[in-house]
């Protein structure tokens, strides 16, 4: 049929070996084919660390507008994600693991979690006196505001537009108002 | 329209279909059973007829079907099928390729919390090897872990001590689990020495076990042994499936570093046992209270698993996945035998290969259906599950495997290649056999298993230079790469 598609067999990077279309695993040397490399959510190498002073509050800013919600994006897939956000409510952000029960309010699983170094449990946002706060659940990969990487369980303040890392997966945050 | 719903009566037993059974089941039932038993021809009974025509009137009804069950669950008398097929695949759309491509599929078959389980009677035989290599601390260890063992004993259970050396011994013929002191002063006397004769052992264990075989009792012998037996492995492994064929289980734990697990592996793969190696002496205390609380949970019995390909669909391997990694013996055609289902669930993981220029559109690509015997009325029960996938000539989206298939795959991956090094070095192929512990080094290291990298690279060495393993190396191994599951604490905690 000339509808059919040429169907390659995936040669190893590693050791040569040839795979049937849709192998994840060679084979003859078992490792990952789509990436070439390892899989894991273990510490992936350090990146060059860049010092900046740390930004975590010292006292809670009283806001005039009620925050109500917050839009991820994801973007390394363009995902847009909205989320209500209350006083006192928390996103979990990670990987759902049915199995150990964790159910984090944002996925990435889909987005390509586990090859970024998302951790199940890696990070959560919540509100408290009208600021947003963000917190790293002392994932294994880290979770950057900008270029800092922030202290497990201390808060960050979070502002509209700004830019979080979770291992290697970029979020934008937008941060959404409305007037009290 | 005749309103009768009896929930006292069950009619899928009247129809002779389960209770997953669908409409076209439930109907070709009833056509079949109606012209059986309708007054005018041979076999004619009214009463019967009537009987059938009543059930289908209910089963056929969605909204009446709904009513009868949650009648019959009301008075306990529920059908719910206790356990459930989850299924994955790597990908649920692909492409048509002028060539075969790679599928994988996994299956997780998980009890569902019924109100009968746990209540059947064990029917056990502990089978302990006393030879003179057992003396000293390796022989106390397992005292102690049988002492523990007995005390957890229900008094419906039943219980016989076999132990073997140079020929065996019935120290306890079955007795219930009321005569505790009994079976404790007879563990406390036993004294090692002589040879290592399994066969005797596990035949001997075998007889008192068949003594009460049958009805509600979970039948299974429990091999404990730290040496080899020499000429009597055939024959150990005809009466191990024998006994198998009549429904009694068997595992066999491996002491230390000198036995042989090729051996015991296959007497637990002909039984549906387990098999483990017990390297230090705590972990056996742990073992046989486990393996004493998964017997005592079971859910399902006799679980069996029937793989239907369908049209040119080939299925390259398939492996037990969970609760451990193992093989899966295959006898053409036929289910596969899973054992008993208790509290942990079981899956599989297979890797299908799909023909060329297979049509376009949703099809499935195989048909699994997993049965087995549940509840104390051991009702023959079963689920089905079609795994599904679309086949495109345009544009493949793009798809993220599942995790967890991925991260399981990637476990199996790393088993699978250490075993191909053991069958290469038994083909006398060292050279292709220190590659591939290499090469499982490297991915244990990936995996985060620093201490079983280790030993693969330490027996790639050993290897390339001795053209052996150390005993010890290879059991870690084995046993250490087939324990990689996703565990309670973790999916790389190696502790399990």
């Amino acid at each position: 049929m000339s509808d059919e598609k040429q169907g390659e067999k995936i040669i190893c990077p590693t050791c040569g070996a040839e795979n049937l279309p849709g192998t994840l695993f060679c084979t003859e040397c078992g490792i990952y084919l789509p990436s070439g490399g390892p899989l894991r959510t273990e510490p992936l190498p350090e990146e060059q660390e860049s010092v900046t002073s740390r930004r975590w509050v010292q006292e809670a800013a009283m806001h005039t507008n009620h925050l109500v919600g917050v839009t991820i994006e994801v973007l390394q897939s363009g995902r847009r994600v909205p989320l209500a956000l209350d006083e006192g409510k928390e996103i979990f952000i990670g990987r759902l693991d049915a199995v150990h029960g964790i159910f984090p309010e944002l996925d990435l699983t889909n987005d390509g979690g586990l090859e970024h170094g998302v951790s199940r449990r890696h990070a959560r946002i919540y509100a408290k006196n009208g600021v947003c706060y963000l917190e790293d659940m002392d994932s294994t990969n880290g979770t950057f505001l900008g270029d800092e990487r922030l202290t497990p369980y201390l808060p960050y303040e979070l502002h509209d537009g700004d830019i979080i890392t979770l291992g290697t997966m970029r979020l934008r945050l937008r941060l959404h108002r409305r007037p009290a | 329209m005749r309103a009768t719903i009896d929930p006292q009566k069950d009619y899928y037993s009247i129809l002779g279909v389960d209770a997953e059974a669908d409409a076209e089941e439930i109907k070709t039932a009833f056509r079949a059973l109606a012209k059986r038993y309708h007054p005018d021809s041979e076999e004619g009974d009214a009463e019967k007829f009537r009987q059938v025509q009543e059930a289908y009137d209910v089963l056929r009804d969605p909204a009446r079907r709904l009513a009868y069950e949650r009648q019959r669950e009301a008075m306990g008398l529920t059908h719910t099928v206790p356990f459930r097929i989850d299924g994955w695949v790597s990908a649920s759309t692909l492409p048509v390729l002028d060539s075969e491509q790679l599928l994988y599929v996994m299956a997780e078959i998980s009890p569902r919390h019924h109100r009968e389980a746990g209540k059947q009677p064990l029917n056990l035989a502990l089978v302990i090897d006393r030879s003179t290599s057992m003396r000293g601390t390796r022989m106390e260890n397992v005292k102690l872990a049988i002492h523990e063992f007995i005390d957890a004993l229900k008094p419906e259970d039943r219980l016989a001590i076999v132990a073997f050396s140079d020929r065996a011994e019935v120290i306890v013929p079955s007795v219930l689990g009321t005569e505790k002191r009994r079976l404790h002063a007879a563990v406390s006397r036993l004294v090692p020495s002589g040879g290592t004769e399994i066969y005797q052992g596990l035949v001997a264990g075998l007889e008192e076990v068949r003594r009460y075989i049958g009805g509600r009792y979970i039948s299974h012998v429990i091999l404990m042994t730290d040496g080899r037996t020499y000429g009597d492995e055939e024959l150990a492994l005809f009466e191990a499936r024998r006994a198998a064929s009549r429904g009694i289980g068997i595992s066999a734990l491996g002491i230390g570093e000198d036995w042989n697990d090729a051996f015991l592996d296959a007497l637990a793969q002909a039984g549906h046992g387990l098999s483990q190696y017990i390297s230090a002496p705590s972990q056996l205390q742990q073992l046989l209270q486990a393996h004493l609380r998964g017997l005592s949970s079971v859910v399902v019995r006799d679980l069996d698993l029937a793989i239907k390909l369908a049209e040119g669909v080939q299925l390259r391997s398939i492996y037990r996945v969970r609760p451990h990694i193992g093989s899966l013996p295959r006898p053409e055609g036929t289910p596969i035998r899973l054992g008993h289902l208790g509290d942990e669930p079981v899956a599989v993981l297979m890797e299908l290969i799909v023909p060329p220029g297979p049509p376009m559109g949703e099809h499935r690509v195989v048909r699994l259906e997993a049965e087995g015997l549940a509840g104390e009325s051991m009702q023959r029960v079963r689920v089905r599950h079609d795994v599904m996938v679309t086949f495109t000539t345009g544009d493949v989206p793009p798809q993220e495997v599942p995790a967890r298939l991925l991260t399981t795959l990637a476990r199996l991956s790393v088993y699978r290649l250490q075993e191909k090094a053991w069958t290469m070095l038994e083909e006398g192929d060292s050279r292709q056999a220190t590659v591939l512990l290499q090469s499982a080094a490297t991915r244990l290291f990936d995996l985060g298993q620093r201490e079983l990298a280790r030993v693969a690279m330490l027996e790639a060495d050993r290897v390339a230079q001795e053209g052996m393993p150390s005993s010890r190396g290879r059991k870690q191994l084995r046993y250490g790469t087939r324990s990689l599951t996703i565990s309670p604490n973790g999916p790389d905690d190696s502790r399990s």
